[in-house]
């Protein structure tokens, strides 16, 4: 009897200092993740202000297939890439999907200009204090953030997509939806 | 038994203080660890011994139970001394979020012009619940977390219009930060003085931020900085890190200045840092600490209720 108790203690003992070892063999390091790394968690939402000062939020498109473009005036592939964004709500639009282009850091003005300049149609969000492009972990503008219908985020891109990678990102939440 | 009791007895105090008073450069040292792995060698050797004179079953099983505590609690502590690295201190830029391996992810809140949605650093860890790091140190496995506060500063970039501008930081952990970590150090008068950079791209402006708490602001600085406010001093250099004309302005307590072509505001602020220690591991410390525990009590029962020999009496008449 006393030799099976023995044992049982060996075998609880070696169990846990497995337990105390192992996590040592693998040292704490950090690393940040870009807006890919947010895919399959909820996406954080903010209130914030249109460019005409209307309060909007993510929350008012849940059920729909959100693209959120980050951006600034002051960033030529953002520019370059606004037109097809426009191309993409013109052509989803009436399919659930809708797109929104939130400014990183400027004044309501000079992004009413700038979308104007565009004839940009697809909502502009002001996010002055860079809430989400610090949240989406936007490694640089533009950053395309694609949301399902659950508000959970789905896809993230660092830099300029082309109208057919918008389509063929799209796609899928498109059939799932 | 005594030699075992005692030995026993300082392993497992050295390493519950390891957990009580987390982050000491000692534990890590080569000398503490040896000391501490031979006494529990010790502990074991007595022990077994005492283990071989021991007639008693209970007894046996106390001492079995204290030289198992003890071996335990002492691979834990030599372990993490030995094992785990030293400690580090995670700072990160408000809603950035951190992967730490073997700990979980790190969500820093939001601070600055979005104070409303601030809050305390989140470790998020499979199989457990988020929890919010505060001052107090919060065990999670093998380490000790807690929240240090730092000095950061807030900035804001406007024209000269008033037309606000995007502020980036193309070298910091997050790229669209107003938030400034000022993990630099710059030496000027005799003291050290934080300091970052960012960039303002719509003006093609590159600033650098020296932030002064209220103490060094009242001794060095005059114009604009009032008594019992820190400030901060930006430098506007071009895009190709050439200087322009009115380069230099302090903003103290938050107010707006002009320098370089841009109406520039800089807020001094306090935000936490997560310093991560590694500690004995706390299931092993306490599975050790119990048995220990355990074997004591079952050792003092023992001898508490071990029958007195009889003396002889003598038969015969007196």
């Amino acid at each position: 009897m006393f030799r099976y108790v023995v044992w049982a203690i060996v075998a609880v003992a070696l169990a846990i200092a497995f337990v105390v070892l192992e996590p040592f063999f693998i040292s704490p390091s950090a690393h940040g993740a870009g807006p890919q790394g947010l895919v399959g968690e909820a996406a954080p939402v903010f209130a914030l202000r249109d460019d005409r000062g209307v309060p909007v939020s993510l929350d008012r498109y849940r059920g729909r297939i959100v693209v959120m473009n980050l951006w600034a005036s002051w960033c030529p592939p953002c520019r370059a890439e606004m037109p097809d964004l426009q191309r993409l709500a013109d052509t989803y639009g009436t399919r659930g999907i809708a797109i929104v282009g939130v400014n990183e850091g400027e004044s309501p003005q000079r992004a009413r200009e700038f979308a104007d300049s565009l004839k940009i149609r697809f909502p502009i969000w002001i996010d002055g204090s860079q809430q989400y492009g610090r949240t989406y972990a936007a490694l640089g503008l533009p950053t395309t953030v694609m949301l399902d219908a659950n508000g959970v985020v789905a896809r993230g891109f660092d830099g300029p997509l082309t109208f057919a990678e918008m389509q063929a990102a799209v796609a899928p939440l498109v059939r799932s939806h | 038994m005594s030699a075992t009791i005692a030995v026993t007895l300082v392993v497992v105090a050295a390493v519950v203080i390891e957990l009580v008073l987390p982050g000491r450069s000692v534990y890590h040292s080569g000398w503490y660890n040896v000391a501490l792995a031979a006494l529990a060698i010790v502990a074991v050797v007595a022990g077994r011994r005492s283990l071989r004179r021991a007639g008693d079953a209970r007894l046996r099983f106390a001492v079995t139970a204290m030289i198992a505590g003890c071996a335990l609690a002492g691979l834990a502590g030599v372990a993490s001394g030995l094992l785990a690295p030293d400690d580090q201190t995670f700072i990160g830029a408000p809603g950035q979020r951190l992967r730490v391996e073997s700990l979980g992810v790190l969500t820093f809140p939001l601070a600055g012009g979005d104070s409303a949605a601030a809050g305390g650093v989140t470790l998020e860890r499979p199989l457990h619940a988020a929890v919010t790091i505060g001052e107090r140190p919060y065990y999670a496995g093998n380490f000790v977390l807690r929240a240090t506060p730092r000095d950061v500063v807030y900035v804001e970039a406007a024209d000269q219009r008033g037309n606000r501008l995007t502020v980036t930081q193309p070298s910091g952990s997050v790229f669209l930060s107003p938030v400034l970590l000022m993990e630099h150090r710059q030496r000027i008068a005799g003291m050290e003085l934080p300091y970052d950079s960012f960039g303002v791209p719509a003006a093609q402006r590159v600033v650098k931020a020296v932030m002064f708490s209220a103490a060094q602001a009242a001794m060095l600085l005059r114009g604009g900085a009032r008594l019992g406010e820190p400030a901060v001093l930006f430098a506007v250099d071009d895009e190709n890190q050439r200087p322009v004309a009115n380069a230099i302005a302090l903003s103290a307590g938050g107010r707006a200045v002009r320098a370089g072509g841009l109406v520039l505001r800089g807020d001094a602020m306090t935000y936490p840092a997560i310093t991560v220690a590694a500690t004995p591991n706390l299931i092993a410390t306490a599975f050790g600490a119990l048995l220990v525990f355990c074997g004591l009590t079952a050792a003092i029962v023992t001898s508490l209720t071990k029958r007195p020999l009889l003396p002889q009496r003598s038969l015969g008449r007196s």
